[in-house]
């Protein structure tokens, strides 16, 4: 009985401090300026450039993460006291849906309109690209030479039945891919080019980018189709296998002679019913500076989107590539019907 | 009804009024959910229906009937050799056999890629040793099949144990004087016996296996949760999600009818007159080729469900240890058991309360709300995290027009509402075992009490409160490690200045870091293995 008690008297106590410090928090929270941010990213690299920010302008940044669907939601739900100030996800397309769930609001700041490119953004401001990673393909080099790969369109041809690698249709990046194709070449041809991907599927979709990569080392397929990012991070894995995969596949870009590769960003946009829109303003406007923008390449291996950051030396290794100008918000805006064509056509 | 009706004025008393008054305020998120039941189904529900709603529904019926029966298997074997025989290392053994439980599925699940997948741990021993094989393939509905039914034997494993424990060596005795065989033995007088705590445990199984996240989601199987996320997110449409989430409710509800009807009506309280006589003699000794059959099945489980996984999570938090090491993980895992033990606190009081609470009441009608409460575990996390957020809107907005004061800031990152959202969805897990244990005590020790004058709450604390302390600790131990474990309610309702070592280990395996997230889950692993340890030793001081 003793015993119990001590515990209930333990947890008592523990839970008396852990209030204490909200408390403090708090105070310091009304003392210091502060900043709420909604995140879909995880990286090492933004707690680092966080703490930076906080460190040159004294405002904190409180980081919510949880999928974007997830924070989406929460904003919604939360109306006009959502403590939220900014949402910052890794695809364009669910800024789209924030920004038509009226949950965005639109900013204007010289140094973002100047800094990055206009398809990288919304167009009246309500978001910004600040990362762009390319969905390539990847290919194993002992069997395939960069001279056999063109365009996305091609791979359904039957030279590759049982060839290709993908993860599954729940993905957002293969979402976005096909709501880039449904956009250049219509719903009609995208069916079809779906289609043929599944007819050419290596194995049923499962796992993720790096399985991909892996699964061409094994010999399961010939190509894979992946994010940039996570080749860079497979060459730079502390496990020998995925260094092994990740140098066995070569790198092309597609559709090189017509639109240019697809990319998607990640990107920030600010909350409507933010009250530190200023003060959020600044903080986009560092994250595309170029200290930080170098940070984003070199750690992460994303390209940065001001012109005049350095990508890091593997970036720089794959070349200069022509990327699908394609307006960022028509991702958004397709992504639902390219999420029913997967199911059409029994994309899992 | 109408006849239940006519007993109401006299069958209500005080603690009926209680019992549905927690029962409703635990219930609020069921509620919310319920009312927007009402709004109809989305506008893709046609289209579901159309493309994948059966493969949901075959394939969660594949994974239950798999897991259940091979949970059921090893579980229960392993409870009745660890509790019929003695051996060397019994007593570690025993503690191995809860140890799956420390690893999320979700991690299982990769690290089982990670030793036998491409270029995998084990695929690399082979090919050293002259044997090639290119994978052993996990990624299909049997390696998830097999991945979940080695995580969560535990549940299974843990009541039937106890259960076995508790059978009085006369029992063993009588049968032997009239000529029943061993095997007999254990398949018509123990497994009947213990049944209610199999099915009990099959239970938990079943609902850890239907809101399965990861696991399948990496393995590119469609179930109803992994379906349940892409109407929501890809779709667009939560309000088909909630649909579904409302189908899934319902085929649970209809597993429950069917385990009502398995355990019928028996009555499972075991007559014992010598409680106080130790069963010395009990255990019989192994020896020869059964010692080794019976030790190698006992193993089996415990290599699959953790030393593998353990293994592979080693070598990966080896590889990352220079980058991943740091203080933050101290403070991370002392916030994660700061949480589960006040979560797990809280959950024990509630479940008791509603269980006695219902004891008391004598309007039995309304006790189907305290059922209601215990709905959380069955539905989908992030989805009660929708229904939790609109309820604590609904506060704000209450605040805000009635005394214009804005709350928004305390509530959408407050403690409370994350540890309130705990308790609903792990309440079922302390009230199904405790209610199993309140139902093994004998009627007769409380109604002599009564006779002898002690009140309802005298007698709970002198009679009732000593003879469930066992059954009290291992489900505050239980709900401890859900808590630790849980992730989509605390990603999206955890206040800023406060993470899990499983949302550490979640950032990273969802960036494709799987390495990296071994060492947050290696110490979350060694935390609640602490746990079990305490359980373990606990539930043996009390018995001897």
């Amino acid at each position: 009985m003793i015993r119990i008690y001590s515990l209930f008297f333990s947890l008592f106590l523990v839970t008396s401090c852990t209030n204490e410090n909200k408390e403090n928090n708090l105070e310091k929270q009304n003392e210091r300026e502060y900043l709420t941010l909604y995140t879909h990213r995880h990286y090492d690299s933004d707690k680092l450039i966080f703490k930076r920010f906080e460190e040159t302008t004294g405002i904190i940044i409180n980081v919510v993460k949880a999928s974007a669907d997830e924070l989406i939601q929460k904003m919604e739900t939360e109306g006009n006291q959502s403590p939220a100030d900014l949402l910052l996800t890794v695809d364009a397309g669910r800024l789209v849906r924030a920004k038509n769930k009226n949950l965005l609001q639109s900013a204007n700041s010289d140094i973002l309109n100047s800094t990055i490119p206009m398809h990288l953004k919304d167009s009246s401001n309500y978001w910004f690209g600040l990362t762009k990673r390319a969905r390539v393909i990847v290919y194993n080099k002992e069997t395939v030479t960069s001279s056999d790969l063109a365009d996305y369109e091609d791979l359904v041809n039957e030279k590759w039945k049982n060839k290709i690698l993908i993860r599954s249709s729940n993905n957002i990046y293969n979402q976005s891919l096909m709501a880039s194709i449904i956009a250049n070449k219509g719903i009609d041809s995208a069916k079809v080019w779906a289609e043929g991907i599944v007819n050419n599927f290596a194995r049923s979709p499962k796992g993720n980018d790096r399985d991909q990569v892996k699964a061409i080392l094994a010999k399961e397929g010939d190509l894979a189709i992946i994010n940039t990012y996570y080749l860079g991070k497979l060459i730079n894995s502390k496990d020998s296998n995925e260094v092994a995969a990740g140098n066995a596949v070569g790198i092309f870009f597609p559709n090189q002679e017509n639109r240019g590769t697809h990319i998607n960003v990640s990107g920030i946009g600010i909350a409507k019913n933010s009250k530190n829109k200023l003060n959020a303003i600044k903080f986009i406007e560092y994250l595309i500076s170029e200290e930080v923008q170098e940070i984003f390449a070199n750690a992460n291996y994303e390209y940065p989107v001001n012109k005049d950051a350095k990508s890091s030396k593997l970036l720089e290794s794959w070349g200069e590539f022509k990327e699908d100008k394609l307006s960022l918000t028509k991702l958004g805006e397709l992504n639902k019907k390219a999420v029913i064509l997967f199911d059409e056509v029994k994309w899992p | 009804m109408f006849l239940n009706l006519k007993h109401f004025k006299r069958d209500f008393n005080k603690w009926t009024l209680l019992i549905v008054a927690i029962s409703l305020f635990l219930a609020i998120p069921v509620f919310s959910i319920l009312i927007s039941l009402f709004r109809g189904s989305g506008e893709m529900w046609e289209h579901i229906t159309s493309y994948f709603l059966f493969d949901y529904i075959k394939n969660s019926t594949v994974l239950i009937i798999g897991t259940g029966l091979l949970t059921f298997i090893i579980g229960t074997s392993a409870a009745w050799i660890v509790s019929r025989y003695s051996f060397r290392f019994r007593k570690i053994i025993e503690w191995l056999l809860f140890m799956p439980l420390a690893i999320p599925s979700y991690i299982v699940a990769y690290s089982y890629v990670g030793l036998f997948g491409n270029g995998g741990t084990f695929i690399n021993i082979f090919s050293n040793l002259g044997i090639t094989i290119d994978r052993i393939e996990m990624m299909n509905i049997y390696g998830l099949i097999w991945v979940l039914s080695f995580s969560l034997y535990p549940y299974v494993y843990a009541g039937t144990r106890t259960i076995f424990q508790s059978f009085p060596s006369q029992l063993k005795h009588t049968a032997s004087l009239l000529g029943v065989s061993k095997r007999k033995y254990f398949f018509s007088i123990a497994l009947p016996l213990a049944s209610p705590a199999i099915i009990g445990g099959l239970f938990l199984v079943f609902m850890e296996v239907l809101n399965d996240y990861g696991a399948a989601k990496y393995y590119g199987i469609s179930t109803f949760t992994t379906g349940i996320f892409r109407t929501w997110t890809a779709l667009e449409d939560l309000q088909s999600s909630i649909y579904l989430s409302a189908i899934l409710v319902i085929l649970v509800f209809l597993l429950v009818l069917i385990v009502k009807w398995l355990k019928g009506r028996r009555s499972y309280s075991l007559k014992k007159t010598n409680t106080n006589q130790k069963n010395k003699n009990y255990r019989s000794e192994l020896k020869g080729l059964k010692k080794i059959t019976y030790l190698s099945i006992v193993f089996v489980p415990i290599i699959f469900g953790f030393i593998l996984p353990l293994i592979q999570l080693l070598i990966w938090g080896i590889q990352t240890f220079d980058s991943m090491f740091n203080s933050d993980l101290i403070s991370l895992a002392s916030q994660s058991l700061m949480l589960g033990l006040s979560t797990a606190m809280i959950v024990v009081f509630l479940a008791l309360l509603l269980i006695y609470l219902s004891k008391w009441n004598y309007f039995k009608p309304l006790n189907v709300f305290s059922k209601v409460a215990t709905l959380g575990y069955v539905i989908p996390g992030a989805i009660i995290g929708v229904g939790i957020i609109r309820t604590s809107k609904s506060l704000t907005d209450l605040f805000s027009f009635q005394y214009d004061i804005e709350i928004g800031h305390l509530i959408y990152n407050s403690l409370l509402v994350l540890i309130y959202a705990y308790v609903f969805r792990f309440i079922a897990v302390a009230f199904n075992s405790i209610e199993g244990n309140t139902l093994k005590l004998n009627e007769n020790l409380s109604e002599s009490s009564y006779l002898l004058g002690y009140g309802k709450i005298k007698t709970f604390f002198k009679i009732d409160f000593p003879l469930l302390k066992n059954a009290l600790l291992s489900s505050f131990i239980l709900v401890l490690i859900d808590v630790m474990k849980e992730l989509p309610l605390t990603l999206i309702l955890k206040p800023y200045d406060i993470s899990t070592l499983a949302v550490r280990a979640y950032e990273y395996a969802e960036d494709e870091r799987v390495a990296e997230a071994a060492l947050p889950a290696l110490f979350l692993i060694f935390l609640i293995g602490s746990m079990i340890s305490i359980l373990n030793y606990r539930l043996r001081v009390n018995k001897d």
